[in-house]
């Protein structure tokens, strides 16, 4: 007896530290950084996740688009009636009345952000000069970005812990890095184009273009110069692309953005691979939401009835300038479009059923017939079809309903190295150059030639050119315009030249401080 | 032996026998009665000893008995299991009849309080216990239903009214700034994983990822108990109580003991109902005529009129047959007991092609071995499937793209059908009937609990006792959608299937100590200690594809032969199809834990408890957490100043003790990499070694009293709860890994919750025909943030014009989940648009989703033969959100679309164009009594020979509820959290969005034995 009281004892004790365990958590089908740095070709996995994390940021319609786009004369997002009021967030973009709260400027910072962290966490994992150059690109790019934004980017150096506040580089301090990184890190490590799809040479020259030629507006957004010698520096790297030979402007407009612009454009520098039918491992809405946005739910495919552009953007161009749209060719399995209904570009007036060709009605029974006055409230009997509807990339049928469609996502096009080339012409007073390059230009996209180049017209030029291309807030500020009154939109405080930091980010980083004037 | 001297013996001793029978006979005397329980129901079983002696007998099944006993016998003791014994003088009674008094009235009944039981004198901290008798009456799914209004500060709320719907259970007040908030269950000592096995299938076009990854809401965890086989729940509340379960203790435990074989002879116990459903209340929208009226107020196209007349919430709801059968045989001896249950339910939903259908075995045995019993055993089993046909219901889709908001938004002029045919049209606008023909999603979840547990008592005061588990428990889910669904852009032509698999196992090993010992004859020592390991895996796999073809007018896709997809999804387009499996990080917990009991002369009892829980989710900074928790307890009655024959029972009690939770995914606090698609691989979570538990400390005083010797009992406990280190999904700090990952964060801030609970039982008649009972509980509980840095957002809006919109807030100086939206000043009569404080640019409070207080009535009338039980449940002083009525009946839905009555019939006319936004005019008060369940039930007793113990019964459950609330239902909690999609987020509260609308259930139904 006494043997089995010692037996169940002991029995107790050597079970009981049997049992214990150290509580080391092992990842089943995740791995740490320790099998990160133990891989082979993981720094090619890793930065193929740099690339894709730009998919949320630029595809979707709710956040670089929304900052660029739907704070210009060029889109509004109206609330119709039941739909779209979404909390008021999309009216204050375009009246500029946005707060640090606002969902979408917090959510684009944040994305902006998420590529800078994956491009520079790559770095710790020994890459390439090939590898590291691309991933430095995409930060610089990002970088950009978030200076032109919001005049402060967040950084940390590779491996540095996520959980303490990152440090803050400021408006000209950060456009420095973002020079110095890209003419001493990447444009001499990294590959020429093409392929177009991956960070190249030319994609980090028209960067840097963009740089030199806001370096006085991120200087001083209110009062910007312009240094001579920042506008040479834009002339010189638009003519080492153009005498490349490389690029040429297209006999359709709407080829750089068509499903199979990867293989036909010759005017796209840097675009976001896209292969039809395959998922791209991104998240967010892919490009199939340019056209799911704007159109009204009674076309094909089924839109949200959404973003349209104003009256007044759409009568800058002339009724015979291609780029105000045309009938594109669609791809067999699509909408014939028997009609040859305008189906790309702007779509204004009565709209067509694109396979039969028979007149749509919007869902009252009455013509779907886009007009070109719209309001940030819509309150009338026609509030399902103001607006004039925008969509740049032809649809791709086949693919529309996975999202996984063919068109590449297009961030730098050659037509923006010429027009920046004839911006920093025109403003070293070589403005009969900078005439040749946009007249140049008119004739490829059908539109009559301008008599005389004045930066109120260039301006206008770039609108027309680069329309929802994502370029328009920085253009407008550019030029000087941003503060003044369009369509819904009044005079506004200069505050709001800069977006504002995230109250979210201002809870978690000191180094953080939120935009004056907010 | 010769034959001689055989029948010598025999005779021998037959004279021996037959003089002590006479001499027996000339000294005994024969008594007969009938024991009854204190409704006059008869007691089998029931042991009636001769106080002193072994002389005994024991009732049959009808209650009556007859015992020999010496005629120097005085005093009889009747005693049976679950009932108090009591001692009754003979005297010159021939006939003596009792009346036993349950148990759980009685001060000897047994709780169960984690690794152990106390007597309930002994108790000091706040633990309520429901038996079996005392759940609420009906037809039930899971456990957590059966004490919905039994117990103070416990709020129990039905999430869904589809068969087999999950429910949320909140013990003292809310303090989820994450996670479910839900309790933790044990049943018979092995604590739950918590989730479901109920995979999960993410259906296109039905709203975005919820629980489980799937769009339909998630079902109830618990649906693999059967409620049949269980004997008792018992409600762990204060900290002193649950602070034995550490860091999984916070939102209290629930202990769930199933129904033991007793030593007898073998019992077989049969049951079976049926029942039929219907839906309790409507939401009411405008009828045919109405429409057209409407049509012409709003000035609306007559395009508009169909010129029907059709109910589409009719067309896709039906009478829901409900039944349930239940047989369980035990018995055994005092060396092996056994039960072996089984049970079936069909219980249909009340909207068509919805049910659950359950399959129970269960398996209770014990043992005990070694010539001095020393050795013991317990095994059991309970295994279960479960399978359901889910509604494509959805927690967040548009309208237009979920049933019931498809049937609400129904124009009543436009025919579901044409001829034969579903009227399908391309559009926006998806026909309801459509829908539910077209959508079949098939669930089945099966689960085993297996347990072994040997146990020695190594003294008669020391008894060591091992546990070993596991819990296993695997779903396959099945979804599909029609090609002929040509109103829903993903699947029109197409089609769609889905198959999902999920795997969910908690292993378990327990070894405890317990140590009893009358030390001296005034002080009881017990102690229990313990060591227990537990290893949790979750995973699950799922495959997904469109029809073949591209989805082009007229194409067939997947076809229209009324064929399940899933059957022949290697047929769908292979561009066009997506597969996924999962498997969570190693997820392991290992704890030490004790607790010493001490009991001085009845009257002075300390309780103190301490667990150690080390957890491999805890960062590396803070792997073990520590848990300690202490409890006085007073029994004032047993003190000698204090003798009165009025107050039999007065006990104050105090405890305090630390309790944590720890739900939060695995793999938060150490940096993931993770593979994407096109060979990526990136960091996808903002590591934090410093993770650990949440942190609740809680105060408890309480004070148990009865008068009139129990005739009315009851207590009062106040509880203060501090909940800290606040577990939170935090934003990353930029620049942080893509995704907007969730930042795992103990966030500095407080919740405060704090109340009373008020429980009341009497007997307010007590005749020999006739009785009554009345148990009352009501709790108010106060909640407050306090301290967080920042404003959580959360209670996000779902459907067309409320993207992106949160109503509710964690703040400061607000109640949790506070609602915080624009406040609502009316309709503008010129305009006929809203009208909003500050312009609706600044949003306010508007209200509390949190009830202050909560009602819970149980009474029972017994005449004779028949028995009265109702149970009814209310909550009061919270608001809902009516997100239906924000914009699914709008008044902007007229073009084309059903709106809702009471807007149409409202004074000031409302402007079709004005925007739906979210404000106060949508926060309704959620008041409500229900009447829960009543039965009336007739206790026939013993048809014949065979049957014994015969029970007719019928039941009504959501009779009626009483409320001003204008949804189906102001018992609703859809879940709307807010955060990252799928996994952990900020959990929303009262926030209506086209549920699954509540059944009312008659059942008839016959319990009996054999």
């Amino acid at each position: 007896m006494k043997y089995l009281k010692i037996f169940f004892v002991a029995s107790f004790l050597v079970l009981g530290s049997l049992g214990c365990t150290k509580l080391d958590e092992k990842f089943q089908g995740d791995i740490t950084p320790a099998q990160v740095a133990g891989g082979s070709n993981s720094v090619s996995s890793l930065l193929a996740s740099v690339y894709t994390s730009m998919q949320i940021t630029y595809q979707d319609q709710s956040n670089y688009m929304a900052m660029s786009e739907m704070t210009t004369d060029e889109l509004i997002g109206p609330t119709r009636g039941p739909d779209w009021d979404d909390n008021g967030v999309w009216r204050v973009l375009h009246a500029h009345a946005w707060d640090g709260d606002n969902l979408h400027i917090r959510d684009c910072f944040d994305q902006l952000n998420s590529t800078t962290f994956a491009a520079t966490d790559l770095l710790q994992y020994s890459p390439s000069a090939q590898q590291a150059a691309e991933a430095r690109f995409l930060r610089a790019f990002s970088m950009f970005n978030l200076l032109d934004g919001w005049n402060q980017v967040p950084y940390r150096d590779p491996g540095e812990s996520v959980i303490v506040p990152s440090r803050v580089r400021v408006g000209p301090d950060a456009l420095t890095y973002i020079i110095a990184q890209l003419t001493d890190s990447i444009i001499p490590n990294i590959a020429d184009a093409p392929p177009v799809n991956k960070a190249n040479k030319d994609a980090a020259r028209v960067l840097l273009m963009k740089c030199y030629l806001n370096k006085g507006v991120i200087a001083n957004r209110a009062t910007p110069t312009f240094d001579a010698a920042d506008m040479q520096q834009v002339i010189t790297l638009a003519d080492q692309i153009i005498n490349s030979g490389k690029y040429q402007l297209m006999a359709n407009y709407f080829d750089n953005f068509a499903p199979s612009n990867g293989n036909i454009s010759k005017e796209n520098i840097f675009t976001f691979n896209r292969v039809g039918g395959q998922s791209t491992g991104g998240t967010g809405n892919t490009i199939n939401s340019r056209w799911h946005l704007t159109m009204h739910y009674n076309q094909q495919p089924s839109g949200w009835n959404g973003f349209t552009t104003l009256g007044d953007f759409y009568n800058k161009f002339e009724a015979a300038d291609q780029r105000r749209g045309v009938a594109y060719p669609s791809l067999p399995t699509g909408a014939t479009n028997p009609g040859n209904r305008v189906n790309v570009g702007f779509m204004a007036g009565q709209q067509y059923d694109l396979k039969t060709d028979a007149p749509l009605t919007d869902r009252n029974g009455a013509p779907l017939t886009f007009t070109p006055d719209v309001k940030l409230i819509e309150t009338g009997d026609n509030l399902e079809v103001t607006g004039i509807r925008v969509n740049k990339y032809p649809i791709d049928y086949p693919n529309d309903g996975s999202g996984n469609v063919d068109n590449d996502y297009v961030y730098y096009r050659y037509s923006d190295v010429l027009l920046m080339k004839a911006e920093a012409l025109l403003r070293t007073n070589a403005a009969a150059g900078a005439l040749a390059i946009v007249n140049n230009l008119r004739a490829q996209r059908g539109a009559s030639a301008l008599a005389s180049l004045t930066l109120d017209n260039l301006l206008d030029e770039r609108g027309r050119e680069l329309y929802w291309e994502d370029f328009r807030r920085q253009d407008l500020i550019r030029f000087g315009k941003f503060l003044q009154p369009w369509a819904e939109k009044p005079s506004d405080d200069p505050k709001y030249l800069l977006l504002t930091i995230p109250n979210t980010q201002l809870a978690v980083n000191p180094n953080l401080k939120q935009n004056p004037g907010y | 032996m010769t034959i001689q001297r055989m029948l010598a013996k025999l005779v021998s001793s037959l004279l021996l026998c037959v003089l002590f029978t006479l001499t027996a006979f000339s000294q005994t005397k024969t008594i007969t009665g009938k024991i009854s329980d204190d409704k006059g129901q008869p007691v089998q079983g029931a042991t009636i000893t001769v106080k002193g002696t072994k002389t005994g007998a024991s009732t049959g099944a009808d209650g009556t008995y007859r015992i020999t006993v010496p005629a120097s016998a005085t005093t009889l003791v009747v005693s049976s299991v679950g009932f108090a014994s009591q001692e009754i003088t003979i005297g010159a009674q021939s006939s003596i009849d009792v009346a036993l008094v349950a148990s759980s009235q009685a001060l000897n009944e047994v709780v169960v309080v984690g690794y152990g039981t106390v007597r309930k004198k002994d108790l000091t901290g706040s633990v309520a216990s429901v038996q079996a008798k005392d759940f609420n009456k009906g037809t039930y799914t899971a456990p957590d239903q059966l004490i919905q209004g039994k117990v103070a500060g416990v709020q129990v709320t039905n999430n869904s009214g589809a068969p087999g719907g999950g429910a949320t259970v909140k013990i003292r007040g809310n303090s989820a700034v994450t996670g479910t908030g839900q309790p933790l269950y044990v049943v018979d000592g092995i604590p739950l994983d918590g989730r479901s096995a109920r995979a999960g299938v993410l259906t296109p076009d039905l709203g975005g990822a919820g629980g489980d990854k799937t769009n339909t809401p998630a079902g109830n965890p618990l649906n693999f108990i059967n409620p049949a086989d269980i004997a008792s729940i018992d409600v762990l509340k204060d900290a002193s109580a649950t602070a034995i379960y550490g860091s999984r203790g916070a939102y209290g435990v629930v202990i769930i003991t199933t129904k033991r074989g007793q030593s007898g002879a073998p019992r077989l116990d049969l049951g079976a109902s049926v029942g039929a459903s219907h839906i309790m209340r409507t939401v009411k929208v405008l009828n045919a005529s109405q429409y057209v009226q409407a049509l012409t107020y709003y000035g609306v196209p007559a395009s508009n009129n169909y010129g029907s007349s059709v109910d589409a919430m009719d067309a896709i709801t039906h009478t829901g047959v409900v039944q349930n059968y239940s047989a369980a045989i035990s018995g055994g001896t005092d060396n092996g007991k056994y039960r072996l249950s089984l049970g079936y339910l069909d219980q249909q939903g009340i909207v068509r092609k919805s049910d659950f259908k359950k399959y129970s075995v269960g398996f209770a045995s014990n043992y005990k071995f070694l010539e001095n019993k020393r050795l013991g055993l317990d095994i059991n089993v309970i295994t279960n499937q479960y399978d359901e046909n889910i509604a494509p219901i959805t927690n967040n889709a548009g309208a237009s793209n979920s049933l019931i908001g498809q049937a609400l938004q129904w124009n009543p002029t436009r025919p579901l059908k044409i001829g034969d045919s579903l009227n399908n049209f391309a559009g926006t606008i998806v026909n309801p009937l459509s829908m539910q023909l077209g959508y079949n999603d098939y669930s089945k979840v099966t689960t085993a609990l297996a347990s072994i547990s040997p146990y020695y008592k190594i003294t008669n005061d020391l008894e060591y006792r091992l546990l070993y588990s596991i819990n296993y428990s695997t779903g396959t889910r099945r979804t599909s959608m029609a090609p002929y669904l040509i109103a829903l852009p993903d699947i029109a032509y197409k089609g769609w299937a889905g198959i999902g698999n999920s795997e969910l196992i908690t292993q378990q090993v327990t070894h405890t100590l317990n140590y009893n010992k009358q030390i001296t004859t005034d002080l009881n020592l017990s102690a229990v200690v313990g060591y227990e390991y537990m290893k949790f895996t979750n995973k699950g796999s799922n495959m997904q594809g469109f029809g073949p073809g591209d989805g082009s007018v007229g194409s067939a896709g997947f076809g229209n032969y009324n064929l399940d997809f899933t059957n022949y999804i290697q047929f769908s387009n292979t561009a066009n199809r997506t597969i996924g499996s999962f498997i969570d990080p190693t997820s392991e917990l290992q704890s030490y834990f004790g607790r010493v009991n001490l009991n001085y002369k009845d009257r002075y009892l300390l309780t103190a408890t301490l667990r150690a829980d080390g957890s491999s989710k805890f960062g590396e900074n803070n792997k073990y957490g520590y848990f300690p928790s202490a409890a006085i307890a007073w029994n004032i009655a047993k003190e000698d100043f204090f003798k009165t024959d009025l107050l039999n029972q007065l006990k104050l009690r105090a405890g305090y003790g630390k309790t944590g939770n720890q739900e939060f995914p695995a793999g938060a606090a150490q940096a993931k990499y993770s593979f994407t698609a096109n060979g990526g691989l990136g960091q996808v979570n903002s590591p934090n070694a410093d993770l650990k538990w949440q942190s609740d400390a809680q105060y408890n005083f309480g004070l148990d009293f009865g008068v009139l010797n129990n005739r009315i009992s009851g207590s009062v406990d106040y509880f203060h709860k501090t909940t800290t280190d606040l577990l939170f999904p935090n934003v990353q700090i930029d620049p942080a890994p893509p995704g907007n990952v969730i930042r795992w964060t103990n966030l500095p801030g407080q919740v405060i919750n704090k109340g009373v609970e008020v429980s009341l039982t009497g007997g307010i008649v007590r005749t020999n025909d006739f009785t009554w009972d009345l148990t009352i509980n009501a709790s108010f509980i106060k909640n407050n943030v306090t301290g967080i840095p920042a404003p959580i957002q959360t209670g996000t809006l779902s459907g067309q014009g409320l993207s992106n919109t949160f109503v509710e807030t964690i703040r400061n100086g607000l109640p949790i989940n506070a609602f915080w939206t624009r406040i609502f000043e009316g309709i503008d009569k010129g305009t006929g648009q809203a009208v909003y404080q500050d312009n609706g640019n600044i949003l306010h409070y508007a209200g509390n989703p949190n009830p202050s207080t909560l009602l819970g009535i149980s009474t029972s009338l017994n005449y004779k033969k028949l028995a009265l039980i109702i149970n009814m449940n209310g909550a009061f002083g919270q608001k809902i959100y009516n997100n239906t009525l924000n914009n699914v009946i709008n008044v902007g839905n007229i073009r084309g679309r059903n709106i809702a009555l009471s807007e149409y019939q409202a004074p000031v006319k409302e402007s079709l164009s004005n925007p739906v936004t979210s404000s106060s005019r949508f926060i309704q008060s959620g008041n409500y009594l229900k009447m829960a369940n009543a039965t009336l039930s007739y206790g026939i007793g013993n048809v014949g020979k065979l049957f014994k113990n015969a029970n007719l019964y019928v039941t009504g459950q959501n009779l009626f509820v009483i409320t001003k609330y204008k949804g189906f239902d102001p018992e609703v909690n859809i879940d709307q959290a807010a955060g990252a999609s799928g996994g952990n987020q900020v959990p929303s509260v009262g926030i209506d969005y086209q549920a699954y609308p509540t059944a009312r259930t008659i059942t008839l139904g016959l319990n009996f034995s054999l």
